[in-house]
């Protein structure tokens, strides 16, 4: 499978030196670079690369802040120099990343180990998943203060909205993302997330229980214990789509 | 040891001429002496020093010294006690032998005159001991402070050590990336890039055997640097150099101007899409020397956050420990949104 990727890293130099590996792998086609955040964004928001390698530190905004303005995370790869804060954070997260200066087989790695993820992915979806949206497989990038995930939407169990942001449950992590439940609505699929109330979107799956709740309403039980009302309306739509 | 040995015989000799001098000022103002009770005393003062001898003997055999402050106390009293006994026994037997027989004491027995000899004695031997543990015991403390005085100066010399040999890895390693890159696209650049490479790692080794270094030295150091951060950053980065040709033989320390620069740049140039100026200025000014690395960019209270971001705490405190407080280090926003930071330095006395 062919990779459309891009290098995002503030130095010519590194990103010539990155294209000349990369030149060897057969799997990868570099179709665009960038020198910052901001370009980097554009890049990926109208080339819609499935791979980049990331610079972490760069000037204006750092490679966490760039991921955590986009909406859907792509496959990331990040490359950095000695950097001890940096490495920290994959060290917690055993994100993917490359030291510079990059040794061909380090990159060999990285890049198979993103072929399997991907096959993974793939099998996933043909089991069916409307396109456009967001699925189960996709993943966000999260970053709270010091640490940094990269999460599979389907590991998600609730999205509580707090002002205008909106706490993501995953495990025993709830961080906060800057996006608004509404937005977040709008792409998730309906059918494994469901809009509970005002303030919460539950992933379908991880509900254990429900229960009844007075003036028609619904209590939902989720498998790590947090407890979220149904409003009257929503409990109707839940019904439905419970006795399809 | 020699001396110490001398010092003790000193204050024996002293100290017993004391005695003597008091008791034959005494009994000449208060009484008639006779030849035979100045021997009598010369010869127990002599028996004085011999007695205090084996006492101190008996002290350093049994480490008195080491001991816990109450057995100390205790051996103090029975030591004082023991000996005073011998002395007494000494003296009588010696006045006996040279024929002492003073007639205030004849109404006495023996063993009265030898309680009372004992007693004197006592007294003697109580002040020779006070002496003696009181002398130790202030050579003690005041070798224990040299000692914690003397590890202070190498903890802080082991500092000024760790501090000096700082280069950022992280420098490194994105030099090294820049060079690879070169290899292919600019072969002559690359060669020049290593040599400067191995020229700051060189110096930053060296820097730890030396306190001072002239600013000649330390100054190809920064060029170095600053064109290996030049490969990587290009035209993002714009060096300018203002150097008074006379202060090039000023001496400075190693590594400091670098620790500046590299600070510049991290907090600076590198922070900054579109880059901007790294100005180094050096000048002599009302009679000090003026070294001033200024950059594009603002301090943003930065400083307040973090005051000990480890290159300014660090050269603050080798400043200090290098000029006894006579150099200062201010780091400020200026006109022109930039950073200033300057280390003015007294010129060394001639």
């Amino acid at each position: 499978m062919m990779h459309k990727a891009v290098i995002i890293d503030d130095e010519r130099l590194a990103r010539n030196e990155l294209k000349k590996l990369l030149a060897d792998f057969s799997q990868v086609e570099v179709i665009g670079e960038a020198a910052n955040a901001d370009e980097g964004i554009e890049i990926i928001e109208s080339l819609n690369p499935d791979l980049i390698f990331l610079d972490i530190q760069m000037p204006g905004k750092t490679g966490f802040d760039l991921l955590t303005e986009l909406e859907k995370a792509p496959h990331v790869i990040f490359t950095t120099a000695y950097d001890e804060f940096a490495l920290k954070a994959f060290e917690v997260n055993a994100l993917d990343y490359l030291m510079k200066p990059v040794e061909p087989k380090r990159l060999a790695d990285a890049l198979h180990k993103l072929q399997m993820a991907e096959e993974k992915e793939l099998a996933a979806a043909m089991s069916g998943s409307n396109r456009g949206m967001l699925n189960e497989n996709d993943q966000i990038f999260v970053k709270d203060g010091e640490r940094c995930w990269f999460v599979k939407l389907g590991e998600v169990r609730l999205f509580e909205s707090v002002g205008n942001y909106a706490k993501v449950y995953f495990g025993p992590n709830k961080p906060l993302i800057l996006k608004s439940l509404n937005a977040l609505e709008d792409r998730l699929d309906e059918r494994i997330f469901f809009r509970a109330n005002r303030k919460h979107i539950v992933n379908m799956r991880m509900i254990e229980k429900v229960e009844p709740y007075f003036n028609g309403g619904l209590i939902l039980d989720l498998k790590a214990g947090e407890k979220i009302e149904v409003s009257r309306r929503q409990a109707v739509k839940f019904k439905e789509m419970m006795s399809l | 040891m020699l001396k110490r040995i001398s010092r003790y015989w000193w204050f024996q000799i002293v100290g017993w001429s004391l005695n003597l001098g008091i008791s034959v000022f005494f009994i000449t103002t208060f009484g008639e002496p006779t030849s035979i009770f100045f021997l009598s005393l010369f010869l127990s003062c002599l028996l004085g020093v011999l007695i205090t001898h084996i006492m101190r003997y008996n002290i350093q055999k049994l480490k008195v010294l080491d001991k816990p402050v109450k057995k100390q106390l205790l051996f103090l009293i029975l030591l004082t006690f023991v000996f005073a006994v011998f002395f007494g026994i000494l003296t009588e037997a010696m006045d006996y032998l040279i024929d002492y027989n003073p007639e205030r004491m004849q109404k006495y027995s023996k063993l009265q005159r030898l309680f009372f000899s004992s007693f004197n004695a006592m007294w003697l031997l109580l002040v020779w001991n006070m002496i003696y543990y009181i002398y130790h015991y202030v050579e003690r403390n005041r070798k224990q402070e040299l000692d914690t005085f003397r590890l202070e100066a190498m903890v802080k010399s082991l500092e000024l050590k760790t501090i000096k040999s700082h280069i950022n890895p992280h420098f490194i390693f994105n030099a090294l990336n820049s060079i690879r890159a070169l290899v292919d696209e600019n072969p002559q650049r690359a060669r020049r890039a290593i040599t400067e490479l191995s020229n700051i790692l060189r110096s930053s080794m060296q820097a730890e055997k030396m306190e001072t270094v002239p600013l000649q030295q330390e100054l190809d150091i920064v060029k170095d640097y600053l064109a290996l951060e030049h490969m990587r950053f290009e035209e993002r980065l714009k060096i300018e150099m203002d150097i008074d040709e006379d202060t090039l033989s000023q001496p400075i320390p190693p590594m400091m101007l670098q620790t500046l620069v590299e600070n510049a740049i991290k907090h600076g140039i590198s922070k900054r899409i579109n880059g901007g100026v790294i100005r180094i200025i050096s000048d002599f000014r009302d009679n000090h020397h003026e070294l001033i690395v200024q950059n594009t960019g603002s301090l943003n209270g930065r400083l307040a956050h973090n005051p000990d971001g480890f290159g300014l705490k660090s050269t603050q405190d080798r400043l200090n420990l290098l000029y006894q407080g006579k150099a200062v280090f201010h780091i400020n926003d200026i006109a022109g949104e930039m950073v200033e930071s300057k280390i003015i330095m007294p010129l060394p006395s001639i």
